[in-house]
């Protein structure tokens, strides 16, 4: 058989290594290792009661029931699961067995991770999304996350606490998403130095 | 401009894509007496007001929902937002 290497989304020469970068306090980094699946309801069934699944907008990072497993609004009666380090198993049938009764789609490499961290609290994280989504941050808090347009590209976005987002694009956009996340935190950095 | 999202509150326009006339959302019955006049009707005539109107919104950078904004056309001014949903479901129900 032939040998097939898997590689990530932006991948660094090879593909094999997850992509990485850093400009002044801003840190952006790939994450190949999440596994996703798309939940929803059948027409009339209720929410689950297993699970506290979060309400428009919300973003919960983990239930009490799943190791890792956390969930994101997509849609009336729609949610988006995230498993962190599970990109490799069989998420969604771990995500069927959670949630059971609903509509599970397995969205694992359907998106690229970007997870963005500042190492100066919230200042450089908000100035790089004002700059890039048309997000209200007043009310985009830890525990928020939206699906908004990012330089044309359709993203969600993941308020993980104050000092660090996700953003999630499509996985054929990947590197689209990269340069633009990239251009625009250097460019921050550069306005900084020689403020 | 902003739409003001029933679920998720003041959204700008950019995310939307725009459809149309919500009277769209009154297809005929296609299996009634007189349907080829109606459907006629239906995919060919348009009122064109200066002033209120009710239109169809997609929220495509979003979270995918259809909604019929109330919107002045000569103002720009928006009035209101509704899950088209919502709006389906009750003119089902007033049948």
């Amino acid at each position: 058989m032939t040998d097939l290497i898997p590689i990530t989304a932006l991948g660094t020469p090879g593909g094999t290594q997850p992509q990485r970068a850093r400009f002044g306090a801003l840190h952006l980094a790939e994450d190949d290792s999440m596994g996703l699946a798309s939940f929803s309801l059948r027409r009339g069934q209720g929410a689950p009661q297993a699970v506290a699944l979060p309400g428009p907008g919300g973003f919960l990072g983990g239930f009490a029931q799943g190791q890792g497993i956390g969930a994101l609004w997509m849609a009336p009666d729609q949610w988006l699961i995230l498993g962190t380090g599970q990109a490799l198993g069989d998420f969604a049938a771990q995500v069927a067995v959670l949630l059971p009764g609903g509509c599970v789609t397995d969205q694992t490499d359907a998106w690229a991770g970007i997870e963005i961290t500042s190492d100066a609290g919230p200042g450089p994280i908000e100035a790089l999304m004002s700059k890039l989504v048309n997000i209200d941050l007043a009310g985009f808090g830890p525990g928020r996350a939206t699906r908004t347009g990012l330089e044309h590209m359709s993203v969600f976005v993941l308020r993980r606490s104050e000092s660090q987002i996700a953003v999630l694009g499509m996985r054929s956009a990947a590197a689209s998403l990269w340069h633009a996340l990239t251009t625009a935190a250097a460019r921050l950095d550069h306005a900084r130095g020689t403020a | 401009m902003l739409i003001p999202h029933p679920l998720l509150g003041p959204r700008d326009a950019v995310e939307f894509t725009y459809l149309g006339d919500a009277s769209l959302l009154a297809r005929p019955d296609g299996l009634a007496e007189g349907a080829d006049a109606a459907f006629h009707d239906y995919v060919y005539l348009r009122d064109n007001p200066a002033g209120v109107h009710r239109e169809l919104w997609y929220h495509e950078q979003g979270d995918r929902s259809w909604l019929v904004v109330t919107r002045n056309t000569v103002t720009h001014e928006i009035l209101g937002a509704e899950l088209a949903r919502d709006v389906a479901l009750a003119m089902r129900g007033a049948k």
